[in-house]
């Protein structure tokens, strides 16, 4: 995996699960808290509620995780990709 | 407990080290009274031969006990075979809880955990990198590792605060009355720098060696009256371990970019003109650096004085082409710079004392103008953290990196901004190595920072068209605003590190990280 | 400027966030050549998220687009369009004023639809078949947004059936005629990447080269390169020099009333000034004392 960047995969959870988060990696033991902040904002902007997203990290900043984590989402729904 | 000058906390005392002296300023302390020493020898003509048969006869006949300290340099580096065979053989004969004082470990000394968990090492004193480093940094050790810098080291042990009862000397070449040479043999190794404070005060010193010689030895780095015993073995090392081979300049553009600044810094400071001396370490952005220079010598038609520290093949160039007139030697690292030490007579070998010991009548890197090094992180007080990295883990070594932040005229950090999302620029480090009063500027992918002390060399850099200045706290913010604002390092009260500023006081100490 | 227009591979965290900091004058995030067809999505989202972010210094930002004989090109225009920061796109293989029409109108819709000045997108034509560079000009006047041709390297040696050479003999005419087509049709002339990275001395001399012909700068595809290129299309101390020299006198000749201006006893056209003027806005000197 490329330097500052992250692999996410987003995977279906039954309804009324809610947002589950798993990160490892570099920055996980210092970030882990903006991370999570960063999938959830990004979870609520997509309008999506239930969801298992996981997360291996190698130095990822917001701007690419928040991008990853819409790829992965819109990889797992299917549809456009804009 | 109370705050040192840096307003961390230090307790008074703490478990396995003693009673603490609190760091008090860069320069605050001055030592008093006379210089501790070794026992005394006496050996006479009936004996003209100090070889015993192997590792195990060498200690035995040494005198070593369990609770003892044993020490050894690291000239080795990652080929060493010599700490391990040592311990590995006082494990054998029983002897337990002994304090190691290694100038440095590496990778191929993670053997030791097993000892360590035996109970056979009991402390060390000196850098932990890798595997123990984590041991220590989750608690694995009984009591403290104590770090110092090269030039604090040999500090603490001529002024008594460390007594080494044996130490191993790993000796590239000797002969059959203990003289020792570090250029020559399959095994060689450049300068011995970090031996001699310990041939000079251990009670009894120990020459391990492949390569044995008809007496006497020459040329010769530690003379045969301090050695009590040769030991000759079938290998001291894996040359490929302890050299590499020529260090080439990194084409990585961040890394160039970084150089590229700092060396526009050098370059409008008042100390680049003819004469200047320097010190920059092996890795990227160091090397990069000093190829900058050179052009930028060549350009202005200016030679150095000297290069001190480790010496890479590529210092040796600017020697071999007459851009600096000599180089001092501590550590080196190259098969280039061993065969220029063995060669050159303007190649000198200096020990870890002449390079760095802030108690004696003037160490080298009082002559230095300018330092490169790089840091863990940095913090807007400009205080630098070498030891521990963004997990709160004790991993690296000290190094030379006090020595030459208090003796260099122009100290530069360079370094990424960020590591990954890691910041290399904090509010506050998480452990202090080098207090911001001995560092004068940050360069990175961004820019330079000039901590606000220097108005000369702010002046000096504005003055100079298109030098991107960036101020700490603009750093600083861009860090954070980058990365975000970093979980606190969850940790227990237990200390596992104490950290020493040259003079023997205690700058400060790392806890034990809480288990995830 | 347009000295140096710098290549970032799209799908690339590292480099877009660093790209800016090597100083070139514009950028590329690429999202043709340098993703993977089955990283083409996660490459858009990726510039996108940049984009909004917006923090590339000083530099001039494009995107290169996946060509309009692709799946991929109008959604790359509505994902990168929208954004402030944006400057232009780059489109590879454009062989008529045809492609330049569909461009407009594709852009002119998305940038209706998202509420910003018309023709705010600019649009760098890469030129990488025969027939792209027999239709240069036409292409170069085919629309106000065209404000850049630039000549293919591999590609339009594929397409001219030969191989590439270090002397680049394939690529001399259609380099020299791209100028012509460009300066005649008011847009620059940038050329293409000079592919072997540690090749120092042979970037210098083709930046030489082209800059002799009239190139208004190059792409580049590795930050090593840039400090190589700026240095040769920086204007030297002298031509600085003779410049002001020019420039001063116009201004004293403006001011007198006189339409003539003569420098160290010769005549100067205003051709000659606003060279000199050019050459002073390319030294970043505003100010003339």
């Amino acid at each position: 995996m490329e330097s500052m960047d992250c692999l996410v995969t987003a995977t279906e959870e039954p309804a009324g699960t809610g947002v589950i988060i798993q990160i490892s990696g570099s920055s996980a033991a210092r970030f882990r808290t903006a991370m999570e902040k960063k999938v959830r904002e990004v979870l609520d902007s997509m309008g999506v509620k239930d969801i298992n997203i996981s997360i291996q990290d190698n130095g990822a900043l917001d701007v690419v995780l928040g991008a990853r984590v819409e790829a992965a989402v819109r990889r797992l729904k299917g549809g456009a990709v804009i | 407990m109370s705050k040192n000058a840096l307003g961390r906390e230090i307790p008074d005392f703490i478990e396995g080290y003693g009673k603490t002296n609190p760091y008090k300023g860069a320069f605050a302390i001055k030592p008093e009274g006379f210089k501790a020493g070794p026992k005394l020898r006496c050996v006479n003509n009936d004996r003209t031969d100090k070889l015993v048969s192997g590792i195990k006869s060498a200690i035995v006949a040494s005198g070593l006990k369990s609770g003892m300290t044993i020490s050894f340099h690291h000239h080795l580096r990652n080929g060493d075979y010599v700490v391990n065979m040592v311990v590995d053989a006082c494990a054998e004969l029983g002897i337990k809880d002994l304090t190691l004082f290694p100038t440095a470990l590496f990778g191929v000394h993670k053997k030791l955990i097993e000892h360590i968990k035996n109970g056979v090492i009991t402390r060390i004193m000196g850098s932990v990198n890798g595997p123990i480093g984590q041991l220590v940094s989750e608690g694995g050790m009984g009591v403290p590792v104590v770090l110092r810098s090269h030039g604090g080291r040999p500090r603490a042990v001529i002024a008594g605060d460390v007594h080494i009862d044996v130490a191993f000397i790993a000796a590239p070449t000797a002969d059959r009355y203990g003289n020792i040479c570090g250029t020559q043999g399959k095994s060689a190794c450049g300068s011995l720098g970090y031996a001699f404070t310990d041939a000079q005060y251990a009670d009894c010193v120990v020459a391990v060696t492949d390569n044995l010689v008809p007496y006497p030895a020459s040329p010769v780095s530690i003379p045969q009256v301090f050695a009590d015993f040769v030991v000759e073995v079938p290998s001291i090392g894996d040359p490929a371990g302890i050299v590499s081979g020529t260090t080439k300049v990194t084409r990585d553009p961040l890394r160039l970019l970084i150089s590229k600044y700092a060396s526009l810094l050098i370059e409008a400071s008042p100390y680049f003109k003819e004469g200047i001396s320097f010190q920059t370490g092996a890795g990227g952005i160091p090397l990069a650096v000093t190829a900058f220079m050179k052009d930028a010598m060549i350009k202005k038609g200016i030679k150095g004085s000297f290069g001190l520290g480790g010496i890479t093949g590529y210092f040796v160039e600017l020697l071999k082409e007459g851009l600096v007139e000599k180089l001092m030697d501590v550590q080196s690292f190259d098969l280039d710079a061993v065969r220029s030490i063995g060669e050159n007579p303007n190649h000198i070998e200096i020990s870890a004392d002449w390079y760095a010991n802030p108690w004696n009548s003037g160490a080298a890197v009082n002559m230095l103008d300018v330092v490169i090094l790089g840091a863990t992180e940095v913090d807007v007080n400009f205080n630098a953290n070498v030891n521990t990295e963004a997990d709160g883990a004790l991993l690296h070594g000290t190094g030379g990196h006090q020595d030459t932040a208090a003796g260099a005229k122009l100290t530069i950090i360079a370094q990424p901004l960020l590591r990954g999302r890691i910041p290399c620029v904090t509010d506050s480090v998480y452990s202090v190595t080098t207090p911001g009063e001995v560092i004068d500027a940050v360069v990175t992918e961004y820019g330079i920072t000039i901590n606000p002390r220097r108005k000369d060399l702010i002046d000096a850099c504005t003055a100079v068209k298109g030098l991107p200045l960036v101020p700490m706290d603009e750093l600083a913010a861009r860090a954070k605003r980058m990365t975000g604002t970093a979980d606190p390092v969850a940790v227990e009260d237990r200390i596992v590190g104490v950290i020493e500023w040259r003079d023997g006081t205690v700058i400060d100490v790392v806890r034990q990280l809480k288990k995830a | 400027m347009r000295r140096t227009m710098l290549y970032l591979p799209g799908n690339n965290p590292n480099m877009l966030t660093r790209g800016y900091l090597f100083g070139s004058d514009g950028l590329i995030l690429d999202l043709e050549d340098a993703v993977a067809i089955f990283e083409k999505d996660t490459a858009r989202i990726l510039v996108r998220h940049f984009l909004k972010q917006g923090e590339f210094g000083g530099c001039e930002v494009t995107v290169r687009i996946n060509g309009v004989d692709t799946e991929y090109w109008r959604d790359d225009i509505a994902a990168i369009v929208p954004f402030e920061a944006l400057s232009g796109i780059r489109v590879p293989k454009v062989d008529s004023a045809k492609t330049v029409e569909l461009l407009d109108e594709e852009l002119s819709a998305v940038e209706e639809k998202n509420g910003i000045p018309l023709g705010r997108t600019k649009v760098f034509c890469l030129l990488e078949t025969a027939k792209g560079i027999w239709n240069a000009y036409d292409i170069a006047c085919a629309s106000s947004r065209v404000t850049a041709i630039i000549p293919g390297g591999e590609d339009l040696t594929a397409d001219l059936k030969t191989s590439r050479s270090k002397e680049g003999t394939e690529l001399d005419w259609a380099r020299r005629m791209l100028v012509f087509a460009a300066r005649a049709a008011g847009v620059d002339p940038i050329d293409t990447v000079f592919p072997r990275v540690t090749d120092d001395d042979g970037l210098r001399k083709e930046a030489e080269f082209i800059k002799q012909l009239g190139f208004e700068g190059k792409s580049v595809i590795h930050p090593n390169q840039i400090p190589i290129i700026h240095d040769v299309f920086n204007p030297t101390e002298k031509e600085i020099e003779q410049a002001l020299k020019i420039v001063k006198a116009a201004r004293e000749a403006a001011e007198r009333g006189q339409g003539a201006v003569s420098v160290d006893g010769r005549m100067v056209d205003v051709p000659v000034v606003k060279r000199a003027e050019y050459t002073l806005l390319k030294a970043g000197i505003s100010e003339v004392k």
